[in-house]
C-alpha cells in the first residue's frame, strides 16, 4: 500500500505541478464560454447593411413587405417562446425578455437598415452601390449595400430587382422574396374568393399538442420539461464521462511512454511490484481527474448559483437542472461507470505505453483502440432518441461501451436484467482486462514485449497463409 | 541469521523457447563483493531480475535473505539496473527522497541522508536542480544514491560501469569499496574483467545461460596455465628441451630473426625450472618473460574449455 500511495502521489504531483494541467483546467470553462459566446460575438460583429427600396407600385408592395416581415417576426418570436418553454418551462419573465429582444430587432433595427433613397433611378444609385459616394447614417457615412426595385406586371406577378455588389450576403434578398411570395399567395386566394378573415384564420391554425405519460395518472400524466431533463442530463454526463476518461487515460499513455523512454521502469520494479506500479499510476491519474472534476463542478455550481440569482432567470429551472445532475440515481452509477471505465481503459493504455518507446510506436496500436472508443459517442446519441433500438441494446452488452451507453439509457429505465447483466459483464471484463494489462505491462516494462509482439499476434493468420 | 544473502538453486528461465538461464546455482555470502561475470547476453540480467523477484524462474528456487523475494526483502536490497533512468523533470533531492520513501525511509530522514550523500558525491550544489540538467556521470551518481539511500544490506549493481568514462569508473570503484567496507554485501554484474579483478572477493562466470565457474579470483586465475614467453638466437629444439615443464609451442619469429616460443607451464613446474633448463642447455635467451595471468585470460580459457567460445568480452 505504501508503494501504491507513493507512486500515486508522485503521479498526481507530477501533473498538478505543470502548466499543462492548469491550462487544461481552465480550458474547459474557457471553451464552454467560447462555445456560448462565439455565435453571439459573430452575430454582433456582423456589419450593419444599409439598403434602399423603391416601390414602383406606389407603396402597395412596400406595405405588403413590411406587414409580412412584421408577421414573420411575430411568428419567429412565438416559435422561440415555444422552444424555450419546451426546454425550461413556462416563465413570464423569460417571455418578456424574449419579446423585448424581438422588438429591438425589428426591420430597421437589425442587420439590415433601410434608408431613404438618395435617387430613384439605378444610374443615380450606382455611385452609392459602388462605394464612390456614401450615405449619411447613424454610424456616420456608409456605402449602400443594396438597392431593391419592386415592380408588378400586368398578370399580377411581382418582379424584384436586386442591385448589390455583395454576392454572398443573401439574407435581405431571401427575406424580401419570402415576404412577397406570401403576399402573392394571399392575393391569389383573395382573388379566388377566399375572405380575408378566412385567410387569417387559416394561417393562425395550430394543433394543440398534449404530451402524456401512460405510466402516470390524472394531472400528473402531463409530460413537462422537468421530465425530459434527466434524459438530457444523462446524455451530457455520458459525453462528459467519455471526454474525461479519454483525456486522463491519454495522460497515462504519454506518461508511461516517457517513463519507458527514460528507463525509469526497471528502477521502479526493483522498489515495487508491477501491480503496485500499475495501480499507483492509475490512482494518481484518477486523483488528477477528480481534481479536474471537482474544479469544474465547483465552477458549474457557482455559475448555476449566479445564474439563479440573476433577475432574468429567477424562475428558470436551475434547481431542477442541479437536481437532475446531482440525482443519486444518476450520480452514483456515473461514478461507478467512471471508475470501472477509467480503470479498464487506463490499464489498457498503460500496457500499450509500456510496450512502446515513442508516441509514434503507440499510434500504431492506438488507432484500432481509438476506433472502438469512438463508437459509444455515436450510440449515445441514438440511445437518446431510441433507447429500445436493437443496436443500442446490443451495444450495451459490449463491456467497453457499457459505461457510456448504459449511463445514457439510465433515465429511460432499462430492465433490471440489463442493468445487472451488463454491469456484471463489464466488471468481469474489467478484471480480466486489468489482469491482462498487468501481465503485458510487466513484459513491456522489462522489454520482453513490444508493439511488434502485439502486431505479430494479428499477423499470425497471414503468416500461416504465406 | 544465515550468512547466505542470496541463493539461486538450479534456476532456469526461458524466453520464446530459448534458455536465457539454465540450471544456474549461486550463493552470495554476507560481507563479500561478488562479481557476476559474463559476456553480453550471457543471462546475467535475467539472473539478477530473478534474484529480486522481478522475474519468476521457470524452474529452481530463489531465496533472498532466506525467503522468496518479496516486498519485505526488497526493502533490504538496493538495485541499480542496467537500464538506468530517473525522473528527468524532478529535482535531484526529490528523486532521492521518492526512492528512499519507496524503500521505507521517512521523508525527513531521506532528505537528510540524501543531502549528506550528495555532499559526499560532490553533488550538493545540484540538489535543487532538475535531473534533466545533469550530465550523464552526475545522473549516474544520483542514481547510485537512490540505490543506497535506504542503507541496504545487499547492493546489486547490474553493469554499473557501462557508459561511464574512466574517471567516473574509478570513482564508482571507490564507492563500491566504501560500501563493502561499511559492511554491505555487494553483487555486481559486468563483462569488463578488470573491474571484477580489482574489486571482487568471489566471482561467478556465466556464458550462454550456464554457470561455468564459481570461486575466488585466485581460484579463477589458477584455472589458467601460467605462461612464459621466450626468444632465443640459438638453434636448440625448445619443443623437446622444455616439454617436461609443460606445453610448448613455436610462435612466429621476431623481426630481428629471434625464435619465439611460449610455454604453458604444467602443474608442479614454474618459470624458474624453465630458466634453469635453458641455462643448463646453453640456450641464448634474448627474452624470458613469465606472464601473470589476468581474469580476462581465465574467463576466455574457462569459456573455451566449456565449449562456449567466440564470446564477447572487453
Amino acid at each position: 500500500m505504501r508503494a501504491i500511495y507513493l507512486i500515486a502521489r508522485r503521479e498526481f504531483l507530477s501533473y498538478v505541478a505543470t502548466w499543462g494541467f492548469w491550462l487544461s483546467l481552465a480550458s474547459v470553462p474557457l471553451f464552454m464560454a467560447l462555445g456560448f459566446g462565439l455565435p453571439i460575438l459573430i452575430e454582433s460583429s456582423q456589419p450593419t447593411r444599409y439598403y434602399v427600396m423603391i416601390d414602383e407600385t406606389g407603396g402597395r408592395l412596400d406595405a405588403a413587405y413590411r406587414a409580412s416581415v412584421e408577421e414573420s417576426r411575430q411568428r419567429q418570436a412565438a416559435e422561440m417562446r415555444e422552444a424555450v418553454s419546451e426546454m425550461v418551462g413556462d416563465n413570464p419573465q423569460i417571455t418578456a425578455a424574449l419579446d423585448q429582444q424581438m422588438a429591438t430587432t425589428m426591420l430597421d433595427d437589425g442587420r439590415y437598415v433601410r434608408l431613404d433613397p438618395p435617387a430613384t433611378d439605378v444610374d443615380g444609385l450606382k455611385p452609392y452601390l459602388l462605394g464612390e459616394r456614401l450615405l449619411d447614417t447613424a454610424e456616420g457615412e456608409m456605402p449602400l449595400f443594396a438597392a431593391i426595385y419592386l415592380r408588378a406586371d400586368a398578370e399580377g406577378g411581382i418582379e424584384i430587382e436586386y442591385w448589390s455588389t455583395n454576392l454572398t450576403d443573401g439574407g435581405l434578398r431571401s427575406e424580401i422574396r419570402g415576404a412577397l411570395r406570401d403576399y402573392m399567395r394571399a392575393e391569389r386566394l383573395l382573388a379566388a374568393g377566399v375572405s380575408g378573415d378566412m385567410l387569417e384564420a387559416a394561417d393562425s391554425l395550430r394543433p394543440v399538442v398534449r404530451e402524456l405519460n401512460p405510466e402516470r395518472a390524472g394531472a400528473d400524466a402531463a409530460v413537462t420539461a422537468s421530465d425530459r431533463l434527466p434524459v438530457i442530463v444523462a446524455i451530457g454526463v455520458a459525453f462528459a464521462l467519455w471526454i474525461i476518461i479519454f483525456s486522463v487515460v491519454n495522460m497515462l499513455l504519454t506518461a508511461m511512454i516517457e517513463e519507458k523512454g527514460n528507463k525509469v521502469l526497471e528502477m521502479m520494479m526493483s522498489s515495487a511490484r508491477h501491480h503496485e506500479i500499475l495501480t499507483g499510476k492509475l490512482f494518481g491519474v484518477a486523483a488528477v481527474s477528480f481534481t479536474l472534476l471537482a474544479f469544474w463542478g465547483l465552477l458549474a455550481f457557482g455559475g448555476g448559483t449566479l445564474a439563479q440569482q440573476a433577475a432574468a432567470s429567477a424562475n428558470m429551472p436551475i434547481g431542477d437542472l442541479i437536481g437532475a445532475i446531482f440525482n443519486p440515481g444518476l450520480l452514483v452509477p456515473a461514478l461507478g461507470y467512471f471508475i470501472i471505465g477509467y480503470f479498464m481503459y487506463g490499464a489498457v493504455f498503460l500496457a500499450v505505453g509500456s510496450l512502446c518507446d515513442t508516441l509514434q510506436d503507440a499510434q500504431t496500436l492506438m488507432s484500432p483502440i481509438m476506433l472502438v472508443m469512438m463508437v459509444p459517442l455515436f450510440l449515445v446519441m441514438v440511445a437518446a432518441d431510441s433507447p429500445d433500438s436493437p443496436i443500442v441494446t446490443f451495444a450495451s452488452w459490449v463491456p467497453v461501451w457499457t459505461p457510456f451507453i448504459m449511463l445514457a439509457r439510465l433515465p429511460q429505465d432499462p430492465s433490471m436484467m440489463e442493468l445487472v447483466g451488463t454491469t456484471g459483464l463489464m466488471l468481469g471484463t474489467a478484471i480480466v482486462v486489468i489482469w491482462g494489462a498487468g501481465v503485458m505491462f510487466r513484459m513491456g516494462a522489462l522489454n520482453q514485449a513490444n508493439q511488434e509482439t502485439i502486431k505479430n499476434w494479428f499477423r499470425f493468420g497471414k503468416k500461416q497463409n504465406a | 541469521m544465515s550468512d547466505t544473502i542470496l541463493r539461486l538453486d538450479r534456476v532456469s528461465k526461458q524466453f520464446k523457447g530459448q534458455y536465457a538461464v539454465k540450471d544456474v546455482s549461486l550463493e552470495v555470502e554476507r560481507g563479500q563483493i561478488t562479481g557476476f561475470l559474463g559476456p553480453n547476453g550471457a543471462g546475467k540480467t535475467t539472473s539478477l531480475r530473478m534474484s529480486l523477484g522481478i522475474l519468476t524462474p521457470d524452474k529452481g528456487k530463489v531465496e533472498l535473505f532466506g525467503k522468496t523475494p518479496g516486498a519485505s526483502t526488497l526493502d533490504r536490497v538496493g538495485f541499480l539496473p542496467e537500464e538506468r533512468g530517473i525522473y528527468r523533470r524532478m529535482k535531484v533531492i526529490d528523486v532521492i527522497i521518492f526512492f528512499g520513501r519507496l524503500k521505507g525511509v521517512e521523508a525527513g530522514e531521506a532528505r537528510r541522508r540524501g543531502l549528506k550523500m550528495l555532499d559526499e558525491f560532490d553533488l550538493l550544489h545540484a540538489a535543487e536542480q532538475k535531473v534533466k540538467t545533469l550530465s550523464k556521470g552526475m545522473a549516474q551518481k544520483v542514481q547510485i544514491i537512490t540505490t543506497l539511500i535506504h542503507q541496504p544490506e545487499f547492493v546489486i549493481l547490474d553493469e554499473p560501469f557501462s557508459g561511464l568514462d574512466p574517471v567516473n569508473q574509478k570513482a564508482l570503484e571507490r564507492i563500491v569499496r566504501a560500501q563493502a567496507e561499511a559492511g554491505r554485501t555487494i553483487l555486481f554484474s559486468t563483462h569488463v574483467m578488470e573491474h571484477a579483478e580489482r574489486l571482487c572477493d568471489k566471482i561467478v562466470l556465466i556464458a550462454k545461460g550456464n554457470k561455468i565457474f564459481d570461486g575466488t579470483v585466485a581460484e579463477a586465475l589458477g584455472e589458467v596455465p601460467r605462461r612464459v614467453h621466450l626468444e632465443t638466437t640459438s638453434e636448440q629444439n625448445l619443443l623437446e628441451l622444455l616439454a617436461p615443464f609443460g606445453e610448448v609451442r613455436r610462435d612466429d619469429d621476431a623481426r630481428d630473426g629471434s625464435h619465439c616460443s611460449t610455454i604453458d607451464l604444467g602443474s608442479g613446474s614454474d618459470a624458474q625450472d624453465v630458466l634453469k633448463a635453458c641455462v643448463d642447455a646453453d640456450v641464448k635467451l634474448t627474452r624470458f618473460e613469465p606472464v601473470r595471468a589476468h581474469l580476462h585470460d581465465a574467463f576466455v580459457h574457462l569459456v573455451e574449455s566449456h565449449g562456449h567460445g567466440e564470446e564477447e568480452t572487453a
